[in-house]
């Protein structure tokens, strides 16, 4: 769970707390209307290996999200086999202490894991985008409140504020986990995308839209963010890949609701079972993986856009020299 | 730079190999008491040490009742109530059963060298008439007066026949001494951090993370206690405390440890474990609620949950199934009526149970919930202890069990304070819970389960008859066996009762609660066994803790 | 001076803010939490225990809401925090006493760690671009970034505790075979529980390290006194350190600042895996034990932590770095 790669390094900006990357040089160049940017990214993906690799696990867990059924035939609740049964063809991850089917839980347990991902990623990125933009658009003393708001939030620890007001809910199920998450976590990404913003300020465009008497909301919503698509793109990636963290760290410490199936519950109740100790690692080390996974993959789509972004970053291939 | 990072490399690897070196060193072996007169104790008790010692403060019992404080008489209820004199040699109960008069034992002195008299005897009782917090068995509701009346008598006079309070007024009881106390201007928040009792250890020294207990010199038994020296170490989670088991440094365990085996006994053959049923875990029913009223629904639910998958997959098979009768076998095997098991045999038949169903008039809907003709589903919420990994590992078999002849069953976890607060005021539909007090015949439990006297309306707390229960008869049978000494009239009662459970199923019992107790015999002997069950073994159990202590001794 | 300024002004704006939050979260909960708390304790609270939970919760009283404000605030400020429901009746400020030490050991020494560690990498691999480092770095850490900090603890103690048996896996010190003293056996038996929770840290937290320091570095020398001191021909490893590496350490000073939120959950969740008895554990446990007063102040006390560490970290660039004095 560490700090989201951010490509380009931190020249200090207006002051304030230091922050992130103005954003990558590329996208804010030239204004380009959406759906040529899209497919710039999408031509960008291919080419990039890390894209590639990161679209590929995400799609893989997409399909077991929407499929599960026809990837995994059992029950994932039901404790109807033999417990802590070793890996086989009948069990692929083997049996769990209350003989539920590993594989199953696992396979099931994505779904609630990618809606978490997709819904808080979604909801962090809609109040990142609102504020940042706002900010940045709207200037003085609304800037100025709302980058406090952004900066106070962005230096309290969150991880303890998660704790604390899972635990006075009394913990709960995954509406609970998604709110609590999606109202503390938008500030990194707040951050960044006002940067942005503010460096777009003062492009030809805008001014030109603001001569032709375009409203401001106008030049907000069609002007300034389609232009900042890759960063959004980048910011959902983000809000996604804490949200899965999060969540399943809530879950691992018994803060979610332990009768649902997801990754990070499973990981709770092998923790209770001292799954590790009694001969059952995989109980532990399965679900863990899958996090890791998929966290890598949404960390692989944003190092990618970082370097799609910023040329500095790409990989550099040097040629073999072969001796004469 | 180059500098410091070489410099930063070798202070890593430096502190690394000392580390390792340790760890070797301080794991397995070397933390094991090489003198074999300590014995260190392994009971996770989920928080730090406050070092407070009174026996009347509910969170301390454990640690002094036995190992500083003891009773009057020492009561197994693994025996069925098999007594040891302790602080009294004899008793004798009066005419009508209405007053108890003890022998109190001679020569005895505490741990500061003052005598005890029965004058400390009756100061202790006449304590806890004064200040009702302190009375945590509740001797003062059948007390009338405890008096001394001779030279070293103390009478106990009642307000009523109440035979099995024996069991907490002369084995639960702590006496105190009385040049002590008399001192303390609020009994009630005094710490007794140094507490002086008759009892076998004292305290000496107690910190946040370990209380260390020493052999009372003045001890009344020479030549006991054996061990001279108790280590109680604090832990606060559960695996830390059954990994220090698991390596031998702990050799008496009171510990929930899932997998058993592998974790536990498969690391030595030196290491055992015993888990002793003690009291019903059983799922209760709000008897207000209109379609749990109906005993056929409950009789359904009785047939239909599978108790033994419940105790393997949801207990590890630690916890046996229990049965609708209501006795916790094999503890109290001795009052179970075999003619009854005939006639109600609440075995695993889920087809049973639909036929049940069928019979009161449900019919299996569309969503394979059943529904009866006023269109009412057979659809529950169960509350449960949401920290109690097991319960609710439980409680998942008992959803899928229902829900597969039509009932549908949803578990809502709560913490342990929200929990507490719905079942006392009976703000729930079904509950999964226990009785907290266990004692040496089914009465005791079954009385808190079904008396009268332990209920109230919903919304006011009931202490211990949590179901809404009442029934004058049922009543009468429990103030009968109060009133009689007779072992062959308290089984004729008992019997009674367990007609009660089986035709009545006020409650449904699931599985037998256990004490949990692990033990090392490489070093020591005289551990409590199934074979020889000579008092509770766990060593949360009180005062049972002394009884253990004073048995083992090193081979 | 002015930026000093600005960066207490806003570490005190951020310090009222977590107090208020404190203070607001309980009252806004459906059912105050602090009821069920009290009632549990029903009879055996004094007086001024009853009344420092009162001012801490809002309970049992007729007080409007600012009134309210105040005197929490007054209480937070002479350092009554009230009992401890789990150690009643300890304080909680003598209670977390207890288990700061331990984090902030295993914090500390980490984060100096993963400091000079994750630096030095960082240099070496933006050094030499296109070498084996440089290219093998950014993809391994990209997924260590991904790990979940209790997983990582899980795989160390399955492989170097249970598998190969080196290292014990279970709290701070063997507590019923040693006690706290300055003794080499203690001394020793801290280290050996400390090193696989340490390791755990260091591992989730270094890639941050790692690849700020890459990435200001590639910029860094892209500059053109870079290229002029190669132009002068001065030694490789002398660029490397004297003129790039000073430059591009000081944004990861503030990276720094700023990765402290995620050390601090990192070290929670890690002490939580090997039951280590720090502040976070400590946290943890307050919340399942439903220990509110304790769990406040744990929470307030890892914010104030932070918080002084980011503007150390502000100040100390400042002080170093010129051109942030300038930046406003």
């Amino acid at each position: 769970m560490s700090m989201p790669i951010s490509g380009v390094p931190t020249a200090p900006d207006t002051g304030q707390l230091p922050g992130t990357a103005p954003g990558p040089a590329g996208a804010g160049q030239a204004r380009l209307p959406a759906r040529h940017a899209l497919a710039r990214m999408g031509r960008a993906i291919r080419s990039n290996r890390k894209a590639a690799a990161g679209t590929v696990l995400l799609a893989i867990f997409l399909f077991a999200a929407l499929f599960p059924g026809l990837i995994a035939h059992d029950d994932p609740g039901a404790d109807a086999y033999q417990p802590k049964l070793g890996i086989s063809t009948a069990h692929l991850l083997g049996t769990t202490a209350q003989g539920q089917d590993m594989w199953a839980q696992l396979v099931w347990g994505t779904r609630n894991v990618m809606i978490i991902a997709f819904v808080v990623g979604l909801a962090a990125t809609g109040i990142a985008v609102l504020i940042g933009v706002a900010a940045a658009y709207l200037g003085g003393l609304w800037d100025g409140s709302l980058s406090l708001l952004t900066d106070v939030l962005l230096v309290i620890p969150l991880f303890p504020l998660l704790i604390i007001i899972a635990g006075y809910a009394h913990g709960g199920g995954t509406l609970v986990l998604i709110l609590v998450i999606t109202v503390t976590s938008w500030s990194y990404t707040a951050r960044q995308l006002r940067s942005q913003a503010l460096s777009l300020r003062k492009r030809d465009f805008l001014e030109a839209a603001r001569v032709r008497g375009e409203r401001r909301l106008y030049i907000v919503v069609v002007e300034i963010i389609p232009t900042m698509t890759s960063l959004i793109v980048a910011a959902f990636l983000t809000n996604a890949l804490y949200a899965v963290l999060f969540a399943s760290s809530l879950q691992f410490i018994g803060l979610g609701d332990p009768n649902t199936q997801s990754w990070g519950t499973m990981l709770y109740w092998a923790q209770n079972n001292a799954a590790l100790q009694t001969g059952q690692p995989m109980w532990a080390l399965a679900p863990g993986a899958c996090i890791a996974a998929l966290g890598a993959a949404f960390a692989l789509l944003n190092y990618a856009f970082d370097e799609i972004g910023n040329p500095a970053l790409r990989p550099v291939r040097r040629k073999r020299v072969t001796r004469a | 730079m180059r500098r410091l990072k070489a410099i930063g490399a070798l202070v890593a690897a430096g502190v690394l190999a000392a580390a390792c070196s340790a760890g070797k060193g301080g794991g397995s072996g070397s933390g094991t008491t090489k003198a074999t007169n300590v014995v260190t104790i392994s009971n996770e008790n989920g928080a730090l040490w406050t070092c407070g010692f009174s026996p009347f403060n509910g969170s301390d019992t454990l640690l002094t009742v036995g190992f500083v404080y003891e009773p009057l008489v020492y009561v197994n209820a693994l025996q069925n109530g098999k007594t040891t004199p302790m602080l009294a040699t004899s008793w004798q109960w009066g005419a009508g059963n209405t007053s108890l008069t003890f022998t109190i034992r001679k020569n005895v002195k505490f741990s500061d060298g003052t005598a005890m008299t029965p004058a400390d005897v009756v100061y202790t009782f006449n304590l806890l008439k004064k200040y009702p917090a302190l009375d945590l068995t509740g001797d003062w509701s059948v007390l009338s007066s405890v008096t001394q009346t001779g030279s070293d008598q103390v009478t106990m006079k009642f307000k009523h026949a109440a035979v099995p309070a024996f069991y907490f007024i002369a084995g639960q009881t702590p006496i105190v001494p009385q040049h002590i106390w008399s001192k303390i201007s609020n009994p009630v928040s005094f710490a007794d951090s140094k507490p002086v009792g008759t009892g076998p250890y004292k305290v000496n020294p107690c910190t946040k993370q370990n209380i260390t207990y020493t052999a009372n010199p003045h001890y009344w038994q020479s030549g006991l206690p054996k061990i001279t020296k108790v280590q109680y170490p604090a832990f606060t989670s559960n695996n830390t405390a059954n990994d220090q088991l698991a390596s031998g440094q702990a050799q008496w365990g009171s510990q929930y440890i899932p997998s058993i085996k592998s974790f536990y006994t498969a690391k030595s053959p030196s290491f055992h474990y015993w888990f002793p049923p003690t009291v019903n875990v059983s799922l209760i029913p709000n008897l207000k609620n209109s379609l749990l009223a109906n005993v056929k629904v409950r009789q359904a639910m009785a047939y239909a949950i599978d108790r033994e998958k419940v105790s393997s997959i949801g207990e590890s098979g630690y916890e046996p199934p229990a049965n609708q009768a209501g006795i916790v076998t094999p503890t109290f095997s001795s009052w179970l009526d075999s003619s009854l098991t005939g006639k109600y045999n609440y075995t695993y038949n889920p087809a049973k149970a639909k036929q049940i169903l069928a019979s009161a008039g449900f019919k299996m809907g569309s969503d394979g919930i059943m529904a009866n003709s006023k269109g009412q589903k057979l659809s529950f919420s169960v509350i449960n202890i949401g920290d109690y990994s097991d319960w609710v590992a439980s409680m998942q078999v008992v959803a899928q069990n229902l829900k597969a002849v039509g009932i549908q069953v949803t578990p809502d976890n709560l913490t342990n304070t929200d929990f507490t607060a719905a079942i006392y005021t009976g703000k729930f539909q079904l509950a999964y819970y226990d009785q907290q007090t266990f004692g040496p015949s089914p009465y005791y439990e079954l009385r808190n389960w079904l008396d009268s006297a332990g209920t109230a309306p919903i919304g006011k707390t009931a202490a211990t008859n949590y179901e809404r229960y009442s029934n004058p008869a049922t009543d009468k049978l429990f103030s009968q066996y109060a009133a009689s000494t007779s072992v062959s009239q308290q089984h004729a009662i008992i019997n009674q009762v367990q007609q009660v459970m089986l035709s009545q199923l006020p409650i449904i019992p699931v599985v037998q609660a256990v004490d949990w107790y692990q033990w090392d015999d490489s070093s020591l002997s005289g551990w409590p066994t199934p074979s020889n069950p000579y008092a509770q073994p766990a060593a949360y159990s009180y005062p049972d803790a002394e009884q253990v202590l004073l048995h083992l001794r090193s081979k | 001076m002015r930026f000093a300024l600005r960066r207490l002004g806003f570490f005190v704006i951020t310090l009222w803010a977590a107090l208020t939050l404190n203070f607001l979260l309980p009252r806004l909960m459906p059912g105050n939490p602090a009821l069920a708390m009290l009632s549990k304790f029903h009879g055996q609270l004094g007086p001024g225990t009853l009344h420092a939970l009162e001012v801490l919760f809002g309970v049992n009283t007729q007080k409007g809401l600012l009134a309210q404000y105040f005197s929490y605030l007054h209480q937070v400020f002479t350092g009554n925090f009230g009992p401890s429901l789990d150690f009643y009746p300890e304080p909680v400020t003598s209670v977390i006493g207890s288990a700061i030490w331990w984090t902030l050991g295993l914090v500390g020494i980490v984060t100096i760690l993963a400091f000079l560690l994750g630096t030095g990498l960082g240099i070496v691999s933006a050094w030499r671009r296109g070498g084996r480092l440089d290219s093998v770095l950014p993809p391994v850490f990209v997924i260590t970034s991904a790990i979940p900090y209790f997983w990582m603890g899980m795989v160390l103690v399955l492989i170097f505790g249970i598998t190969l048996g080196w290292l014990p896996t279970e709290g701070g010190y063997y507590v019923s075979t040693d006690s706290p003293g300055l003794n080499l056996t203690f001394f020793q038996d801290v280290l050996s529980h400390a090193a696989l929770p340490a390791l755990a840290l260091l591992i989730t937290t270094i890639g941050t390290w790692i690849l700020t320091m890459r990435n200001t570095m590639i910029t860094t020398l892209a500059e053109d006194y870079v290229r002029m001191a190669r132009a002068k021909g001065l030694p490789g490893r002398r660029i490397m350190v004297d003129y790039a590496a000073r430059n591009a350490i000081l944004p990861n000073l503030t990276g720094f600042a700023m990765s402290l939120g995620f050390v601090v959950s990192g070290a929670i969740l890690i002490e939580y895996v090997f039951n280590y008895p720090g502040v976070g554990y400590m946290l943890l446990q307050a919340v399942q034990g439903e220990d509110y007063p304790l769990e406040q102040a744990l929470f307030l006390l890892i914010t104030v932590a932070v918080l002084v560490a980011i503007l150390i970290a502000d100040i100390a660039t400042a002080l170093l770095d010129p051109r942030t004095r300038t930046g406003g």
